[in-house]
């Protein structure tokens, strides 16, 4: 027997001893003869009972990885019961790339406060032994589910930044509301807008919902409504890199984004002025842009600013004439304020608008020009409420002078 | 002959007629509806308001309230205005409402008697004089009125005046492609300000001045009942309207002559 011999007789006795019953490690049978027991429970009195079944119709128990390809640690234990507690599991062992982004997120990294290491691991969202693919129905990640699975840690235990609530708020909104009533599995679910493996803080540039990156978050989906931002007045600032502009989630809020149909929305009707008098109406950022301000102000002395405070949907709001997402300034020709296409933008709701509705600017004018554009009905305005004082101080004046006397008279007689 | 026995003050004289309490009653209710509906819209910043129109549907209702009440005034007013053209009461009722040049002093003597500072100033020696030639400027007797004193005329033509203006500027208001298809922007701008300007003064003038002459002034406390029956006694003809007074009863004791 020469030196070669021995070297492949080692060889199969090494690939042997770690799989064949003859060199026994553990096989899931071993572990099963006391794990399979429903009763075990360990001395803290916890069940350390392994449904057999259900690992078996998980992803890992249907691709035929035994309890040690995890559970290492117990690969060449020999005396029982075996000690505990176990070593924590290593995934990257077989998900390599999901670890390597894992790295990257919030669930990974220690927490700002420190007060104790975040404890995320891969089986708080995907579960253990029953662990399941994204497209498996009964799957922690399935889109249906994974609300659920995200919220048993943020509904409660990690505080929201924002307002309390704020989290649970996505339960309201039109895309939990589409996933779950529905079943719309291509509505966005937390990690579609948040990312799954690699998700960061909001505060982090990198995170798909920071201001740079959430018009390409929304826009995964909303497509034609990230053409049409882009086009328009605020997605040209955007791309340039402005912070102030407003992106998707500044008028329709994060996570109860609503149907503008709905009365709770932030884009319902009624409520539309008060979401762009938000940055319009800011003197501060009024300055910085150079746009002007007291917009809400006087929309509000319109009609449709006063119907629609009132409640009244079928009034203009400003993306009644300004558009939406493509708002774009009057001088643009596309504009639907132009002052071309102003006849028609009126004419949606006032059928056969005369040229007359483009003359002058509707609102959004400081005081000294309005004087000079609507000197006639200032002057209107000024003469009756000197009128009105006039009248009602005479008419008072008449009134006193009359009680006086009478209180005179009676004295006179008393 | 006395007067006294002419006219007893216990007879019952017809101020107002059915027709005419009608219509105070209709405008009653129009201006109470326009005002509640309409009002609203011109102190939008004013949050209680909200409370009127609670939801939308509220909101469509008032529009619709605010269109059926100015319909209502318009035909009341062209009741009125035919009736004063073409009954002989009416027209007897018109000539009485003309404004006089005679109004004016009226108002002006009133205010000067009730306040009595010539009388004060008289009194304590100053312009002893000029106040003993010219004894009118003491007051010392309030006008006498009319049919209609100043106070009603000035109330009637205010209402006039006050609805044409209402009716036209809240016509062009409610058909607003048709008022910019006649004029330019800035007319209707100054349309939609008289609109509100106008019913402001419209509603303090009644509020004010109304409510006092006929509810909360001592004289009628709490309430003439004049457009409830329409009924005034020879005794307030007397102390109201002396000159009305004194005109029937001339009028009798013309009657009585041979």
């Amino acid at each position: 027997m020469g030196q070669g011999k021995a070297v492949i007789l080692g060889a199969i006795f090494i690939i042997f001893s770690s799989a064949s019953p003859l060199f026994p490690s553990q096989s899931n049978e071993d572990c099963l003869a006391c794990h399979g027991d429903a009763e075990l429970k360990s001395e803290a009195g916890e069940s350390l009972f392994l449904d057999y079944e259900k690992f078996l119709a998980s992803s890992h128990g249907r691709a035929e990885i035994s309890c040690v390809d995890c559970h290492a640690d117990l690969a060449k234990i020999r005396d029982y019961p075996h000690s505990s507690p176990l070593k924590p599991i290593d995934c990257s062992r077989c998900h390599e790339e999901a670890s390597r982004e894992f790295e990257t997120s919030i669930h990974f990294m220690a927490p700002e406060t420190g007060a104790n290491p975040l404890t995320v691991s891969c089986k708080d969202c995907h579960g253990t032994h029953d662990i399941k693919g994204k497209s498996e129905y009964d799957s922690t990640i399935f889109p249906i589910n994974l609300p659920s699975t995200c919220e048993k840690c943020h509904l409660q235990r990690v505080a929201a930044k924002k307002e309390p609530g704020f989290i649970g708020q996505y339960r309201e909104s039109v895309h939990f509301r589409a996933l779950k009533k529905s079943g719309l599995t291509i509505s966005a679910n937390c990690s579609n807008c948040h990312g799954a493996h690699d998700i960061k803080t909001v505060s982090d540039p990198l995170a798909l919902v920071s201001r740079k990156n959430i018009i390409p978050t929304c826009g995964t989906c909303h497509v034609g409504i990230q053409r049409d931002y882009l086009d328009g007045v605020h997605g040209k600032d955007y791309v340039k890199g402005i912070k102030d502009v407003p992106v998707c989630t500044d008028c329709h809020s994060e996570h109860n984004i609503l149907s503008p149909q709905d009365l709770n929305s932030t884009v319902y009707t009624t409520k539309v002025a008060e979401v762009c008098s938000r940055c319009h109406d800011n003197v501060t950022l009024s300055r910085e842009y150079g746009f002007l301000t007291s917009r809400f102000k006087t929309y509000s002395q319109t009609f449709h600013g006063t119907a629609s405070r009132y409640g009244e949907t079928r009034v203009a709001n400003c993306a009644s004439c300004h558009g939406f997402h493509d708002i774009r300034p009057s001088a643009d020709p596309k504009s639907s304020i132009n002052s071309e296409n102003l006849p028609a933008t009126c004419g949606k709701c006032h059928p056969g608008a005369s040229r007359h509705f483009a003359e002058g600017p509707v609102h959004v004018i400081p005081e000294a020009i309005a004087m000079a554009k609507y000197k006639a009905s200032h002057l209107v305005k000024n003469i009756y409420i000197i009128v009105i004082s006039v009248i009602i101080s005479v008419f008072i004046l008449f009134i006193a002078a009359d009680l006086f006397r009478r209180m005179i008279r009676r004295e006179k007689r008393g | 002959m006395d007067s006294s026995a002419l006219v007893p003050d216990d007879e019952v004289f017809l101020r107002m007629n059915l027709a005419e309490r009608v219509q105070h009653y209709l405008l009653i209710g129009t201006f109470f509806l326009l005002m509640a509906t309409g009002l609203p819209l011109f102190f939008y910043e004013f949050k209680a308001f909200k409370w009127f129109f609670p939801t939308e549907q509220v909101f469509y209702i008032r529009g619709i309230i605010h269109r059926i009440a100015a319909v209502v005034l318009i035909l009341n007013l062209i009741w009125h205005i035919l009736s004063a053209a073409l009954t002989a009461r009416g027209q007897n009722n018109l000539k009485d409402m003309i404004p006089k040049f005679r109004d004016g002093k009226d108002a002006f003597e009133l205010f000067w008697h009730n306040v009595g500072l010539t009388r004060l100033i008289y009194k304590t020696g100053v312009f002893k004089k000029f106040f003993e030639a010219h004894r009118y400027w003491l007051f010392e007797k309030p006008p006498l009125f009319g049919r209609y004193n100043f106070i009603e005329k000035f109330e009637y033509w205010a209402v006039g005046w006050g609805s044409v203006v209402m009716i036209i500027s809240g016509f062009f208001m409610w058909n607003v492609e048709l008022s910019l298809r006649f004029f330019p922007l800035w007319i209707h701008d100054v349309l939609v300000m008289i609109h509100g300007y106008e019913a402001l003064l419209a509603f303090l003038a009644v509020i004010i001045w109304h409510m006092y002459n006929v509810h909360l002034n001592p004289e009628v406390f709490p309430m003439s009942k004049i457009w409830l029956n329409g009924k005034i006694t020879g005794k307030e003809l007397r102390l109201l309207h002396p000159l009305e007074y004194q005109r029937i009863v001339d009028e009798r004791k013309r009657s009585l002559q041979p």
